[in-house]
């Protein structure tokens, strides 16, 4: 997906980078090798670009232009309509996946949209509707009280004793981040995808409330007022 | 940042957080905080006096030692729109410079195998 948009935007000056926030970078590597990307392909283990600019899921985007300056803050950045957006959720589904279902298609998005203001960027650069101002790129990221500064240090210090004490050690500071900063999905997804479930679900997306963290994807996404809530989606209007 | 000491390194802190030492105080961006306070004496910054100044948490483990210093805060999350330095490695351990597509529109997307 991202490899087809930076194949079209390449020859107008333009380089999709991605970043994957992995704590373990193989993890990612089936997906990188699938897509066989001619961009900048890299891995962040340790969530920096949550610190540095502010991303809080996944996926998200910032465009910046020719001279290293930011024209648009993090936002979410979906350029393919979901297919879970026009599935029928057939009536034997089991509960739990129904609601997580229901909340998933409420998640606001105008992915052909956001595409077609990517191009529009990548042909006319600053003289683009959709380029802002440095003023407007800082007043529209997300407000940041102490409580994020002390997550983000949190979720770091856990992303350290992970990999020098052990995932036990991590734990504590994690959740402690998960608290503090609960818009932050990337905190929470990052621990979560670490414990596996009894049936041994693949993702964590659909992972009951664990023993470990006290808290689930869908039980999260409804406490914050459920999926219409769950991106920051780019005003484009 | 992880703190090793209770002094910073004015390099690093900058490369780390886009977070400058200059005359004025501390700058990133066309933002500048005066902090005399966190000048230690022998040209180092004083972290618990940095983070004072600019709203960063310090997170400790006290069974390791080991702190971290948060990001700037009570403001937006971006002080500024200029890109700080970003250095991260590909899935085989190559280093990459987002600084060297400077001339060039970057289009940064996260994404995650989760």
């Amino acid at each position: 997906m991202w490899q087809e948009l930076h194949a079209e935007l390449e020859p107008k000056g333009t380089t999709v980078v991605t970043v994957a926030l992995d704590l373990d970078p193989e993890k990612a590597r089936p997906f990188i090798e699938a897509a066989s990307p001619t961009h900048p392909s890299l891995i962040d283990r340790h969530h920096h670009l949550d610190r540095s600019l502010g991303i809080v899921n996944v996926p998200m985007a910032v465009w910046i232009d020719e001279t290293g300056t930011l024209v648009r803050p993090a936002e979410a950045a979906s350029i393919k309509v979901s297919a879970m957006r026009s599935m029928e959720i057939p009536e034997d589904t089991p509960d739990r996946v129904k609601a997580l279902l229901t909340e998933a298609r409420k998640i606001p998005g105008r992915p052909e949209e956001y595409r077609a203001a990517i191009v529009d960027w990548a042909n006319k650069g600053a003289d683009s509707a959709f380029a802002l101002s440095p003023e407007e790129v800082i007043e529209r990221s997300q407000g940041r009280p102490i409580e994020h500064s002390e997550a983000a240090a949190s979720f770091e210090l856990g992303c350290h004793l992970y990999e020098t004490a052990g995932k036990d050690a991590a734990i504590p500071l994690w959740k402690r981040a998960h608290e503090l900063h609960r818009e932050n999905w990337t905190y929470k997804r990052q621990a979560w995808t670490l414990e596996t479930t009894a049936e041994g679900e693949p993702s964590d997306l659909f992972q009951e409330v664990g023993d470990v963290y006290g808290t689930s994807w869908l039980d999260d996404v409804v406490a914050l007022g459920g999926g219409e809530n769950y991106a920051i989606v780019p005003d484009l209007d | 940042m992880l703190l090793t000491d209770a002094t910073i390194d004015p390099a690093t802190f900058a490369a780390e957080t886009g977070w400058e030492s200059k005359p004025e105080g501390l700058c990133k961006g066309d933002v500048c905080v005066p902090a005399p306070e966190a000048l230690a004496v022998d040209g180092q910054l004083d972290a618990a006096a940095v983070a004072a100044k600019l709203g960063m948490a310090i997170v400790r483990d006290e069974a390791s030692g080991v702190a971290v210093l948060g990001p700037e805060s009570g403001g937006r999350a971006l002080t500024s729109a200029t890109v700080p330095d970003l250095n991260l490695e590909d899935v085989d351990g190559n280093p990459f410079d987002l600084a060297s597509l400077h001339g060039r529109k970057v289009l940064l997307v996260a994404w995650a195998s989760w």
